[in-house]
């Protein structure tokens, strides 16, 4: 068996035991799932009384259903999941880094970018389902309205968006290998999407002169493509502006954070800094 | 016998970049400094040996392991480790080399020794009944069985340096790095990870230790072959009777007489 198809046999195996050492370490945890739940229990009780203060057909939610609840459970429960994909694995190597595990994991025959995604895995995992359970939470107890699902459209918008947000999660985990701390990337996106990207409000209540940033973040599209795919029963055709924005958006930061992901774990060797916090 | 040196390196260097303050990054911004940590070293090392380096602080000793385990590149010359060049192939090399990390850190404190080798097991290649074997028998040799479900945060410290010669062995490699594994232990704690080392390891597993110190006295009891590194060359090799001209010198005195300034900043 050659070098590379033996890595790729070993993978499924090197990231399950990534997945079985955190669901381990979760387990010595136990009050974490506990407070999770209660914080999306929380978090929506208060989009649900926020809610009362929207009346329904306001128009600038109309796009997406007309509901500020769900137009607001959407938001947050995605934004939290894109955020974690953005996050996760500067995160998980910074963690590493402290705690003092990143040599030895680097030593092993496993790849870097397996270290890297295997390691934040689990937490890419338990944030999907707490996505799902924002979700379901929402839909159970405070009434949230979905439409006619677009299933397809949530697919690609899903898939687009995941990958997009990767390649931010690369360029963040590139840049803590070499700079160690203060990740521009997640700043600007976290703090910039947070305010501008339409995740508790629609971008169309912004003042023209600021609205064309909403137009260069990835978080703009991909909420727009899944609340209309999930709240607004609109077909395919209508969501295609929001898949070629982010297919565009793929297109530029997959490769571009792969090349800075390869430059990263080499200036890091050459600077003796590859373990250093 | 297999021809290839277990370790080889041709006039290795090294250079760190300085970190500099910020009124030294705006008066010269374009300016780099750097410290010689390897500097035209050489060294061969032959199969089934226990190799112990010695060295002051500041050395290179662990520069020099860390490019045998592919974590640092080096700036000029080359190193091969099984015959693999460690900046070409690091592949490889990681397959052949085990590395004691000697900071408990890099353990999951969480997790018990039996559930860290698991894992570290798998990043390995091993899986299933053969990685569970493969555990049994590091956990054998390490003396660790009977300790092997308790939490790694309840280990004593040689109970912890234990562990990271298990971790290190777990893939079976043919040669294993370790970096000042006494340091911090009792003398005879100390004493017994010597013995384990050239007793089980070399003479009983047929391993080739690489093994960094700056204890004489560990060195003299538990090496076959000696190096003195020192401003990132070797400065002296060979066996502790060749070194001290049969017992003619001390080793204190050999050792003192090949190791000189510390490294040099340029």
């Amino acid at each position: 068996m050659s070098g590379g198809s033996r890595t790729t046999a070993l993978l499924p195996g090197r990231l399950s035991a990534f997945l079985r050492r955190d669901f381990r370490e979760a387990l010595t945890y136990k009050f974490s799932f506990v407070s999770s739940f209660v914080g999306i229990l929380l978090s929506s009780a208060t989009f649900y009384f926020v809610a009362k203060l929207v009346p329904p057909g306001t128009p600038s939610l109309g796009p997406f259903g007309g509901d500020y609840f769900s137009f607001a459970v959407v938001g947050v429960a995605f934004s939290s999941l894109l955020g974690m994909f953005q996050e996760g694995l500067s995160a998980v190597v910074r963690s590493a880094q402290v705690s003092g595990t990143l040599e030895a994991l680097l030593v092993t025959p496993a790849s870097i970018p397996t270290v890297l995604f295997g390691s934040s895995l689990y937490s890419l995992i338990l944030q999907v389902f707490r996505t799902l359970l924002h979700l379901g939470v929402a839909l159970a107890f405070f009434g949230m309205i979905l439409g006619r699902v677009n299933g397809p459209g949530v697919l690609c918008v899903g898939v687009l968006t995941v990958l997009c947000f990767l390649g931010v999660g690369v360029l963040s985990a590139s840049f803590i290998l070499v700079y160690k701390t203060g990740n521009p990337f997640g700043w600007i996106l976290g703090t910039v999407s947070g305010l501008l990207g339409g995740v508790v409000f629609p971008v169309a209540l912004l003042p023209p002169w600021i609205r064309w940033v909403s137009s260069l973040l990835p978080v703009t599209y991909a909420l727009d493509g899944m609340r209309k795919s999930l709240l607004a029963s609109v077909g395919f055709a209508e969501i295609l502006p929001d898949i070629a924005a982010l297919a565009v958006f793929n297109i530029i930061l997959v490769p571009a954070s792969l090349l800075a992901f390869r430059l990263a774990v080499r200036k890091a060797k050459k600077d003796g800094t590859l373990s250093h916090f | 016998m297999n021809p290839t040196p277990a370790i080889l390196a041709e006039n290795l260097v090294k250079r760190y970049p300085v970190v500099r303050g910020f009124r030294d990054l705006v008066r010269r911004p374009f300016e780099r400094r750097t410290t010689t940590a390897l500097d035209g070293l050489d060294l061969r090392v032959e199969r089934g040996r226990a190799f112990c380096l010695l060295g002051p602080n500041g050395a290179g000793k662990t520069t020099l392991i860390k490019i045998l385990a592919t974590l640092v590149l080096p700036d000029g010359g080359r190193a091969s480790v099984d015959g693999h060049d460690v900046e070409r192939h690091p592949g490889p090399v990681k397959n052949a080399v085990g590395y004691a990390i000697n900071d408990e850190r890099s353990f999951y404190w969480r997790l018990t020794g039996r559930q860290n080798l698991e894992f570290f097991g798998a990043l390995y290649g091993l899986r299933g009944p053969a990685r569970d074997r493969r555990i049994d028998e590091v956990l054998r040799l390490t003396r660790l069985e009977a300790a092997a479900d308790l939490r790694f945060n309840a280990y004593s410290t040689g109970m912890r340096q234990m562990l990271a010669f298990a971790r290190a062995l777990l893939a079976d490699a043919s040669i294993l790095l370790v970096d000042e594994p006494t340091r911090s232990l009792d003398p005879q704690a100390a004493d017994r990870i010597g013995s384990f080392l050239r007793g089980e390891l070399v003479e009983g597993e047929g391993k080739t230790v690489f093994w960094a110190t700056h204890d004489l006295a560990e060195a003299a009891e538990f090496a076959h072959e000696i190096a003195v590194i020192g401003r990132g060359r070797i400065r002296l090799q060979g066996t502790v009777a060749s070194l001290t001209g049969e017992g003619r010198m001390s080793l204190r005195q050999v050792y003192e007489k090949a190791v000189g300034d510390p490294p040099v900043s340029r």
